[in-house]
């Protein structure tokens, strides 16, 4: 039985498939669309926000993926930067120009390394890999065995995987069995 | 199943996208002033066309937005999308 409370313990590999449940990653969602809103994310983040569905800009410090037209999802590692989102909130949120929300604790963080990732995924899912495999910095949002996720293709055959807290357990003994058949 | 061109993030299955129904029934400006018959016809009364039907769709797993199709019911082949907003193309009207 996965122990949800103590993530990193859980590294199972099979099958050139590595997967690597890991909780320590603030997770921010972001919305807006004015000018002020661009202009302020981009000061703080020192990153511009990609415009282009279904990808992803990156710095040294941050990953931020193109959710929707007016909606990214910025993910750190929890060592960097704990104040961020205080920034964030304080500059955007509270003056209007759009909507800041700390998920950290609603999302899982799953990452899968490895050469068969992407039949694993295919397995379970409807979305059609092809181009994402082939673009590191690809993003999506789809669903994987019925739970909706977040895709991030973080490096070459390494993909960062966000589900809900709910479901990770279930999603990630799902990918540990699967992982057996590809 | 069929494949749907979001507007927004590209091609993607079926699956991902739950159907909200006919498009463009617009609510009545004054539904006080509405009979019981009137009302009822704006809030359950829907097309059931065999054929070029107008609908709204949500990319539910996906960007969450909303937009708009055109499906030959027929065989659920997707003649063209929309965004919301947008005026329906007049060709399939």
């Amino acid at each position: 039985m996965l122990d949800i409370l103590h993530p990193n313990i859980s590294n199972i590999n099979k099958n050139n498939i590595d997967i690597n449940l890991s909780e320590e990653k603030i997770k921010i969602n972001i919305r807006g669309k004015n000018k002020e809103f661009f202009t302020k994310v981009g000061k703080i983040l020192s990153i511009i926000l990609p415009s282009e569905s279904n990808t992803s800009s990156s710095n040294e410090n941050y990953d931020v993926l193109w959710l929707s037209p007016d909606e990214w999802m910025v993910y750190f590692d929890e060592n960097k930067n704990s104040n961020i989102f205080d920034q964030l909130y304080k500059d955007i949120s509270s003056l209007k120009f759009g909507s800041i929300t700390d998920i950290s604790s609603q999302l899982i963080c799953i990452n899968i390394k490895g050469e068969n990732i992407f039949e694993l995924l295919s397995s379970g899912s409807p979305f059609n890999f092809e181009k994402f495999k082939n673009n590191v910095g690809s993003s999506t949002q789809t669903i994987v065995n019925h739970i909706d996720v977040i895709l991030h293709h973080k490096s070459k055959n390494n993909v960062n995987l966000f589900v809900r807290r709910s479901f990770s357990e279930h999603l990630y003994e799902w990918l540990v069995d699967s992982s057996n058949f590809v | 199943m069929f494949l749907i061109n979001c507007p927004f993030c590209g091609e993607r299955d079926q699956s991902e996208f739950s159907s909200g129904g006919e498009a463009h029934i617009v609510r009545p400006k004054q539904p006080t002033e509405l009979s019981d018959d009137e009302w009822a016809e704006y809030l359950f009364m829907r097309k059931n066309i065999k054929g070029i039907q107008f609908e709204r769709w949500n990319h539910v797993h996906g960007c969450r937005k909303w937009f708009n199709v055109v499906r030959d019911t027929s065989n659920d082949k997707i003649l063209s999308v929309y965004k919301m907003g947008e005026k329906p193309p007049v060709n399939y009207k």
